[in-house]
C-alpha cells in the first residue's frame, strides 16, 4: 500500500502526447513537495473532448476506463489541468447521473481528485518551493480552473513566492482564450477573435512569459503566438515552480 | 452552407466594424456597471444562492404556485387566460380586441411577445401594434428583431437611427440623441393617449398576492398600464415568485444585473383594474399565461433554465455574444432565435426545438462567464452540454448525440475514442503521430496547419512528441525532499468594511442626487412658498396633483384628471426607500398615478418619518397589496437605447424634484 505521501499522477493526454517535458516538471515539483509520484501506465484520456462535444456515448468508455485504472490505486490523484480536473470532479457525475452503480464509483474517484496547485496549497500547505524565475511573469486563469473548480488564489500564491519573479497583472485576465476544446476547431473565426484579444492583452503587459495551469490554453495561445511570429512563451505553472 | 447559416452569420458580424464597436461598448459598460452595482450589496453571493433556491422551488412546484397566483389574481379582478402555445395566445388576444373593437395597441417590451411573433400575427386582423420602448420602436421601424433582450437596438449607431427617423417619421436628419428621444416622446405620446389596449410583459408574478411586477426605465411600461382603457399582460408561466419578500430579493438582483442600477426608474406593481375609488386606471386587466413549451422544458433536464429572470447579464458577459450580437443566433432554417446569447442558446432550443436551434449550443467555448454573471446562478455551461448530448424537451425524444457538431469533428472524436480506449493503441498512436509530425516539420515544434482544419485558421499546432510522457516515465528518477508545511496567513481579502449607515434622510438624499433628482430638505411650513417659487420660475400655471400635492399648492390651477397639456405634477409618496433613493406611490382615491407620469416635471413630497431603509421594508407595507396599482420611482425617466448613451425623459418626467419635509 502506498503511504499517504504517495500521489497518483493523471498527467492528461495533452501533456502526455505533446508536452512530456511539462509532465517531468510536474513530477519534480511534486517530489520537491515531499511526495512520491506514481503514474498508472494504463491511463489515457479522461473523455472530456467527446463529453464537451456532446458525444456522451464516446466519452463514457474513456471515463469508465479512467475510473477503473485509478480505482486500482490508492491515495490522492493529482491532475495538472483545471478542465480535466473539472471533468473528473463534475463531468463524470453528470455523465453517470442515470447510472447509480457507476455514479457511486465516479463520486468516490472525484473525492480523491485535486488540481496540482490546489493540492500543493490547500492540502499540503505548501506555497514556497524554493523556485526562482528572474523576470516578468503574467498569469492567465483558465476558465474551467477558475469558474468550475474555483481555483485562483492557489496558483497566484505559489507564483507570488517565486524568487526574482515580477508578477504583472494580465489585463482582462478573466476573458477566455478561445480554446474551448472542439470549439477551437468548430468555430475558428470566434476562437480567433478571443485569441487575438488574449494575445493583445499579453503584449500590453510586456511580459515575455505567460503562465497557465491548463495545457489546452497553453497550446492554443502558444500556437497563436507562433503563427504571428511572436517570441513570448506560454508556460505551465509547473515549469516555473520547478525552476531554481 | 447557406448564406443564412450560423457560420455565415458569425462571419458577417465579425466583418461589421460598426457592430463590433457597439458590442464592445455594450460588454464593457454593462460589465463595469454590474460589478459596481453589486459592490453595494456585500451579501450578493448569498442572495444569488437564495434566488437560485427560490426559483428551483417555484419550478419544481409550478402547478401549485400557478394555481395560487391565478386564484389570487382572479380575486383581485384580473381576467386570467391560459395559452398552451403561441397560436392560442394570439387567439385569446384577438378575442379581447374584438370585444373592445380595438385597432391600436400600445405595447411595452415583452420577450414573450417575441416568441409569439405577436406584432406580425395581429397584422391580418387589421390591428396595429406600436412598440413603445425606444429600442423596440427603432427595431420595429426597421422591420428587425431585437438584437439584445434589454437593449434591442444595441447593434445600431446614432447615425443609423437618425436616418431611420428621417425616413420613417419625416423629421430632419440629426445625430443628436436628445433630439431623437424628443421625437420619439412626441410621436409615442399620441399612441399612449389614443391606444385602445396597452400590452406588456411581466417581469414577475407574485403568487401570494396575485401581483404582477413590471420594470422599465423609460416610463412606457407605466403609460401602457395606466392610460389605455384595457391592459393585457403576456406572461410566461414560469415568471413567478412566491411572496413579496422574494420579489424584494429579485428586484435587488434584476436591475443591478441588467443595467447596473439599484432599481430601474419605474417598478410597477399591479394588482387589479381600476376600482371605484381610484382616480384613474384601466377598467379591464387581462393576464395571458403562456406555456409555449415551458411545461415540456420543466420536465426535462433543461428545467433549470426556466429560472431565468431575463436580465441580459449573461449576454453582456459572453465573449461569443460580444463578437456576434443577437442577430447571429440563428437556427438551421436561418431564422433568428427569439432568445439570443448564452441563455438563448438553452431556452431557444429548449422551447422551440433542438432540431432547429440545437446548433446554438455549440457556439460556446464553455468558459462559464455566463453562469458567473447570472444573478440566479443558472448552470448554463452544463445545460449547453445537455443540449449537445441530444436532450430535446419539445417532443421528449432524444436527438442523436453531438447536436450541431460537424461530421468531421464527430468522426475525429470517434476515432480518438477507439484509440484511447486501449493504452497500447493509445501509445502506438502517440508514437505514430510523433513520427509523422516530425517528418512534416523536422525543425519547428509548431506546425503551420491550413485554415480549413479550423485550428489552422489562426494558430499553429504543436508537434506530437515521438517519446510521450509515458515512455519517459519509465526512466525517471524521483528525488523526494522532506517537505515542511508552510501554512501561512493566507492573503485573505479583508472582510468588506460596511460603512456605518448614515441617517436615513442623508442616505435617501444622497442616493436621489446620484440618480439625477433635484432635492431639498425643509420644514413643512416652508413648503408652500418653495413650491410656489419653483412653479413661478418655470412659468407653470396649471399642475396635476394628488390629495397631498393639493394641500401645498396655491395660486395655480390644480387638476386631478390626466391632462397631457400640464407641465408639472405634484404628489405625495407612501414611503421613501433610502438605500436606492426610491419613491413609492400607490393609486387610490384622489391619487392618480398619472400625476407622476404625464407631466415633464414630477415634484414629490416626502415626509422624513415615511422613510425606510430597504426595498423589502417598503414592499411589506399593506397599502401596496391593497392598492390596484403602485409604482416605485427611482429617478427621472431614462433610456440608453441609442448607443447606450444616457438620455433623460423618454416617456415619463424629465425632471424629478424631491422635497423632504420634517
Amino acid at each position: 500500500m502506498p503511504s499517504t505521501d504517495t500521489v497518483q499522477l493523471f498527467v492528461t493526454c495533452l501533456i502526455d502526447s505533446f508536452f512530456p517535458d511539462i509532465g517531468q516538471s510536474i513530477v519534480h515539483v511534486l517530489n520537491r513537495a515531499g511526495l512520491r509520484v506514481e503514474f498508472p501506465a494504463a491511463q489515457t484520456c479522461c473523455g472530456q473532448p467527446a463529453f464537451n462535444a456532446g458525444l456522451r456515448s464516446q466519452a463514457r468508455p474513456l471515463a469508465e476506463h479512467t475510473i477503473r485504472v485509478f480505482e486500482k490505486t490508492g491515495g490522492d490523484i493529482i491532475i495538472p489541468s483545471g478542465s480535466c480536473g473539472a471533468m473528473l470532479r463534475k463531468g463524470y457525475l453528470e455523465l453517470f447521473k442515470d447510472d447509480p452503480g457507476w455514479l457511486a464509483r465516479a463520486q468516490s474517484l472525484a473525492s480523491r481528485v485535486y488540481e496540482l496547485t490546489e493540492y500543493l496549497v490547500d492540502v499540503r500547505g505548501i506555497t514556497d518551493l524554493g523556485s526562482r524565475w528572474p523576470g516578468k511573469l503574467t498569469y492567465h486563469p483558465s476558465c474551467h480552473l477558475l469558474r468550475s473548480l474555483g481555483i485562483d488564489r492557489q496558483p497566484r500564491l505559489l507564483l507570488s513566492q517565486v524568487r526574482e519573479a515580477e508578477i504583472v497583472e494580465l489585463p482582462d485576465r478573466l476573458d477566455c482564450c478561445g480554446f474551448g476544446g472542439v470549439f477551437s476547431v468548430e468555430h475558428p473565426e470566434l476562437s480567433a477573435e478571443f485569441l487575438k484579444r488574449k494575445i493583445s492583452a499579453l503584449e500590453r503587459t510586456a511580459s515575455p512569459s505567460l503562465v497557465v495551469c491548463d495545457t489546452g490554453c497553453l497550446m492554443h495561445i502558444q500556437g497563436g503566438l507562433k503563427r504571428r511570429g511572436k517570441n513570448q512563451q506560454v508556460l505551465h505553472i509547473a515549469q516555473v515552480l520547478e525552476a531554481r | 452552407m447557406s448564406a443564412k447559416s450560423l457560420r455565415a452569420r458569425i462571419r458577417h458580424s465579425l466583418a461589421d466594424q460598426t457592430l463590433q464597436a457597439a458590442l464592445d461598448g455594450n460588454a464593457e459598460r454593462r460589465t463595469t456597471g454590474r460589478l459596481k452595482a453589486f459592490s453595494t450589496i456585500p451579501d450578493y453571493q448569498e442572495r444569488r444562492k437564495r434566488a437560485h433556491a427560490v426559483k428551483a422551488d417555484v419550478i419544481a412546484h409550478l402547478d401549485e404556485y400557478l394555481s395560487r397566483f391565478i386564484n389570487q389574481a382572479t380575486r383581485n379582478g384580473f381576467r386570467v387566460h391560459r395559452a398552451a402555445d403561441a397560436k392560442e395566445a394570439i387567439r385569446i388576444f384577438l378575442q379581447i380586441t374584438q370585444a373592445h373593437e380595438a385597432r391600436l395597441v400600445a405595447k411595452s417590451k415583452s420577450m414573450v411577445s417575441e416568441e409569439l411573433n405577436f406584432n406580425h400575427a395581429l397584422e391580418p386582423a387589421g390591428i396595429q401594434v406600436v412598440e413603445t420602448d425606444l429600442g423596440e420602436y427603432i427595431v420595429q421601424l426597421r422591420g428587425e428583431r431585437p438584437s439584445h433582450i434589454l437593449t434591442p437596438a444595441v447593434h445600431l449607431t446614432r447615425a443609423q437611427v437618425g436616418q431611420l427617423f428621417h425616413e420613417k417619421l419625416g423629421t430632419p436628419y440629426t445625430e443628436d440623441i436628445p433630439t431623437m428621444v424628443a421625437t420619439a416622446r412626441r410621436v409615442l405620446r399620441q399612441v399612449f393617449l389614443t391606444a385602445d389596449i396597452g400590452v406588456t410583459g411581466a417581469n414577475f408574478g407574485v403568487a401570494e398576492t396575485g401581483t404582477i411586477c413590471l420594470v422599465t426605465n423609460e416610463g412606457n411600461g407605466r403609460m401602457v398600464t395606466t392610460l389605455p382603457p384595457v391592459h393585457v399582460a403576456l406572461m410566461g408561466i414560469e415568471r413567478l415568485v412566491p411572496s413579496m419578500d422574494d420579489l424584494a430579493l429579485f428586484l435587488s438582483l434584476l436591475p443591478r444585473s441588467g443595467t447596473g442600477q439599484k432599481l430601474s426608474s419605474y417598478t410597477s406593481l399591479i394588482n387589479s383594474p381600476k376600482r371605484l375609488e381610484d382616480a384613474y386606471g384601466p377598467k379591464e386587466r387581462h393576464l395571458i399565461l403562456v406555456d409555449n413549451g415551458r411545461n415540456a422544458m420543466r420536465n426535462s433536464s433543461l428545467a433549470e433554465a426556466l429560472s431565468c429572470i431575463r436580465c441580459g447579464a449573461c449576454l453582456n458577459a459572453c465573449p461569443v455574444f460580444r463578437e456576434i450580437g443577437g442577430h447571429a443566433y440563428v437556427g438551421e432554417d436561418g431564422s433568428i432565435a427569439p432568445y439570443p446569447g448564452p441563455i438563448g442558446s438553452v431556452v431557444s432550443p429548449g422551447l422551440f426545438g433542438c432540431e432547429n436551434f440545437g446548433q446554438l449550443s455549440q457556439a460556446s467555448s464553455l468558459c462559464g462567464a455566463c453562469q458567473e454573471a447570472c444573478p440566479v446562478d443558472i448552470a448554463l455551461p452544463e445545460l449547453l452540454l445537455r443540449i449537445r448530448a441530444g436532450e430535446n424537451p419539445r417532443n421528449g425524444r432524444k436527438m442523436d448525440e453531438g447536436v450541431g457538431l460537424p461530421a468531421a469533428v464527430k468522426f475525429g472524436l470517434r476515432a480518438f475514442r477507439l484509440a484511447a480506449a486501449s493504452p497500447l493503441l493509445f501509445e502506438a498512436g502517440q508514437r505514430m503521430g510523433g513520427f509523422f509530425s516530425r517528418m512534416v516539420s523536422p525543425r519547428k515544434k509548431y506546425l503551420h496547419l491550413p485554415a480549413w482544419t479550423g485550428w489552422g485558421y489562426s494558430k499553429d499546432f504543436p508537434r506530437l512528441e515521438s517519446a510521450p510522457f509515458r515512455a519517459r516515465w519509465k526512466g525517471m528518477e524521483q528525488d523526494i525532499r522532506p517537505a515542511v508545511r508552510q501554512d501561512r496567513e493566507m492573503e485573505h481579502p479583508q472582510a468588506a468594511v460596511v460603512p456605518a449607515s448614515p441617517a436615513l434622510a442623508d442616505r435617501f438624499m444622497e442616493e436621489l442626487q446620484g440618480i439625477g433628482a433635484i432635492t431639498c430638505r425643509l420644514p413643512e411650513k416652508d413648503l408652500p412658498a418653495r413650491l410656489a417659487k419653483l412653479l413661478q420660475e418655470r412659468g407653470i400655471e396649471r399642475v396635476a396633483v394628488d390629495d397631498i400635492g393639493e394641500k401645498y399648492v396655491s395660486g395655480v390651477q390644480s387638476v386631478r384628471i390626466p391632462d397631457p397639456t400640464i407641465w408639472a405634477g405634484i404628489t405625495g409618496v407612501l414611503v421613501g426607500i433610502a438605500e436606492s433613493g426610491s419613491l413609492v406611490l400607490v393609486s387610490g382615491e384622489a391619487r392618480p398615478l398619472t400625476a407622476s407620469l404625464l407631466p415633464d416635471i414630477h415634484i414629490a413630497i416626502v415626509r422624513a418619518s415615511d422613510l425606510v431603509l430597504t426595498l423589502a421594508e417598503a414592499l411589506a407595507r399593506p397599502e401596496i397589496r391593497a392598492a390596484s396599482a403602485s409604482v416605485i420611482i427611482t429617478g427621472p425617466s431614462r433610456t440608453g437605447d441609442i448607443e447606450m448613451a444616457l438620455a433623460i425623459g423618454v416617456h415619463g418626467p424629465k425632471e424629478l424634484h424631491v422635497f423632504l419635509i420634517d
